[in-house]
């Protein structure tokens, strides 16, 4: 998964409890990635929003427009 | 699986959520709890079951679940938890697995390694342990790995194909075709973990599987 954005940075729909969306976040942050993280769980708005891109947290919304579910050897949690 | 001495005392029990104030302090999903409380998955014989079970000496008097309101299997299972309490007289407690990760640690699964979600514990009214169910019954999971294998043929993936295996534009559509393949028995899935509840009552209080 690039982390290089063109022209912003990637937005990240994460819920803390979700073993795949922590695992992702820490590998990011140990690579110094620059993203914006959106917590579904905190706002029916947010939880709304990312059900747009996908059913599947962690869901990465990068700069270009496309987007990636899940991280890992897991399923990830279901929104 | 339980440890001989529980953290869930009867004081700590008491201390948990009603259903009612599990859904007040949800932040999301409330629609989808309400949705499927209003449409239950259980039948007359499965009410029937379960206030027969609970009117036992040893029968279930409490009920203790651990939940997150932004869980998929939570916002499916969990108002079909509140039925059977209503409907069988038993103390239904809710506890969020986030802030009670004492009580999580004595139902993980999958050989301790997972937090999974909802789990409902069955207690006796001195507290006693008599069962507990985890996530989705075993036929959903037999389901979900059905569907992994055919969205991998569908794809024409390896069989060793897997999330950890698969990167890339191939990982993102498998993971769209197993979310449709699945989504369409979210109401199965419900049917299937009340008969495993039954299942796990029965095996446990040693009656039969029956209204």
């Amino acid at each position: 998964m690039p982390l290089e954005t063109s022209g912003g940075r990637p937005v990240v729909y994460t819920i803390r409890g979700c073993d795949a969306c922590v695992k992702l976040l820490r590998k990011w942050d140990a690579e110094g990635a620059d993203y914006e993280e959106r917590r579904v769980e905190l706002s029916q708005t947010t939880l709304d929003e990312a059900r747009r891109y996908g059913r599947l947290v962690p869901i990465v919304v990068w700069p270009d427009g496309h987007v990636e579910q899940g991280f890992g050897d897991s399923l990830g949690c279901f929104i | 699986m339980p440890i001989a001495t529980s953290v869930v005392t009867p004081i700590r029990f008491e201390q948990g959520l009603t259903y009612a104030g599990f859904l007040a302090q949800a932040a999301v999903n409330r629609d989808k709890f309400e949705k499927n409380y209003n449409n239950p998955a259980l039948t007359e014989d499965d009410l029937s079951f379960f206030r027969k079970a609970a009117a036992l000496p040893h029968g279930p008097r409490k009920l203790l679940a651990i939940a997150e309101a932004w869980c998929g299997d939570v916002y499916r299972e969990l108002p079909t938890a509140a039925h059977i309490a209503d409907a069988a007289g038993l103390d239904l407690r809710i506890f969020l697995r986030d802030e009670n990760p004492d009580i999580m640690d004595e139902f993980l699964s999958n050989n301790g390694k997972s937090r999974a979600i909802p789990v409902f514990v069955f207690y006796t009214a001195d507290m006693r342990y008599i069962a507990h169910f985890t996530e989705r019954s075993a036929s959903a999971h037999a389901g979900l790995a059905i569907a992994l294998e055919e969205a991998k043929t569908k794809l024409n993936l390896p069989a060793s194909a897997s999330f950890g295996t698969l990167v890339g534009p191939e990982k993102q559509a498998f993971l769209i075709e197993l979310i449709s393949r699945i989504e369409p028995y979210s109401d199965q899935w419900r049917k299937d973990s009340i008969e495993e509840i039954r299942q796990l009552l029965s095996t446990a209080l040693e009656i039969p599987n029956a209204a």
